[in-house]
């Protein structure tokens, strides 16, 4: 009997620790946690609750963006315990403008600076690889808790296009990164 | 399509892409080169699949799921070690299809599969493409451990899908319990005569 490979040898996203916080590429393991999330209504400003098959070509399609884009979704660990935590990203489907930054936290760890912990690290990785000097958050407007925290990281509400008409758009500034 | 949208990474995006790409194995046939799909290799992807050629593939798609799908197929080699690949005459790089190991959420088997750009129809470069991916099929799912599921009217895929050796399993067929889904059973590469 032979066994399928758990994986093969594969370049991975880097990883990027913080106090709290460990990123890093993306696992089939990871998917379990955006089920839960996007069967759940906390995922109604990103277009759900979907079915679970929806919900797996969303995920999987995020993470082939890195081999063809070179960027993508990081996952975020408790760097102490392992716990998955959420993910935080840099997305570009086909109708994006631009280099999009995103993120979502499980249930268990929200309200805890996870996102805007996360959220920090991957700006700064941003700019430190790619020399952007800004990149934005394309969210709906009624999802005033990632509005507020786009703005608590320090960004600015500007009038460009986000992914969908109507989309608040929030700017970060990462010139003084890096 | 956005243009800007299109181009491709550049400076250290591009390495990281570049990094990512260069670990699919590329595999050269007679006639054909398999290499890792590229963002370049995407505007051929979207006409197949926006057009009346993907119906047999559940489509046409939207572009938002062109693109998805696309992307699926190359997120299969960071999440399933095996994804897939364009489909390159020797010596140009332009795409004429892809052929995949692949493996849907709903799917309960790996499977391969292949499509080809309209304009490269007709020439054997699906199955050439498909028998040469066969023995990296085998190697990661073992012989019998991969299948092609097939629309009932994709006359042509069926016929493809014999002719590199596979057999429909009715009992596979049977549970899964989908109307007009034929499922063919990949016993490794065919022995030649």
């Amino acid at each position: 009997m032979i066994t399928r490979p758990k994986s093969i040898a594969f370049p991975t996203a880097p990883v990027l620790e913080t106090a709290r916080l460990r990123l890093r590429m993306p696992r089939y393991e990871d998917f379990a946690h955006r089920l839960t999330f996007y069967a759940s209504d906390r995922s109604v400003w990103e277009g759900g609750p979907y079915d679970r098959d929806t919900a797996w070509r969303i995920f999987a399609s995020e993470v082939g963006q890195w081999p063809l884009m070179g960027f993508g979704p990081f996952s975020v660990d408790d760097r102490v315990t392992g716990t998955y935590l959420g993910e935080v990203g840099i997305y570009q489907p086909v109708q994006f403008p631009e280099p999009e930054l995103g993120w979502f936290v499980t249930d268990q760890a929200e309200g805890c600076g996870i996102a805007s912990e996360g959220a920090r690290a991957v700006m700064a990785w941003a700019r430190a690889s790619f020399g952007w000097d800004h990149i934005d958050n394309y969210i709906d407007p009624g999802n005033m808790r990632s509005i507020a925290l786009g703005l608590r990281l320090g960004g600015v509400r500007v009038d460009a296009p986000g992914a969908d008409p109507g989309d608040v758009v929030i700017r970060h500034d990462l010139r003084g990164l890096a | 399509m956005i243009a800007s949208w299109l181009q491709s990474p550049t400076g250290p995006a591009a390495r990281i892409a570049d990094a990512f790409a260069a670990a699919v194995p590329q595999i050269a046939t007679a006639r054909l080169v398999l290499r890792a799909p590229r963002l370049a290799d995407y505007p051929a992807y979207e006409a197949v699949f926006t057009s009346d050629r993907a119906r047999f593939m559940g489509g046409p798609f939207t572009v938002d799921a062109a693109f998805a799908d696309f992307c699926q197929g190359c997120a299969g080699w960071l999440l399933r070690g095996a994804g897939m690949w364009t489909i390159c005459l020797r010596g140009s790089d332009v795409a004429l299809g892809w052929v995949y190991l692949w493996q849907e959420w709903e799917d309960p088997e790996p499977e391969i599969g292949w499509v080809l750009t309209t304009a490269a129809e007709g020439r054997g470069y699906a199955a050439e493409a498909a028998q040469a991916v066969l023995p990296h099929a085998v190697a990661l799912y073992g012989a019998g451990g991969f299948v092609s599921y097939i629309d009932a009217d994709n006359d042509r895929s069926a016929r493809l899908a014999e002719r590199l050796g596979a057999r429909r399993d009715p009992a596979a067929e049977a549970a899964r319990g989908e109307a007009g889904l034929l499922i063919f059973r990949h016993s490794g590469p065919k022995v030649p005569t």
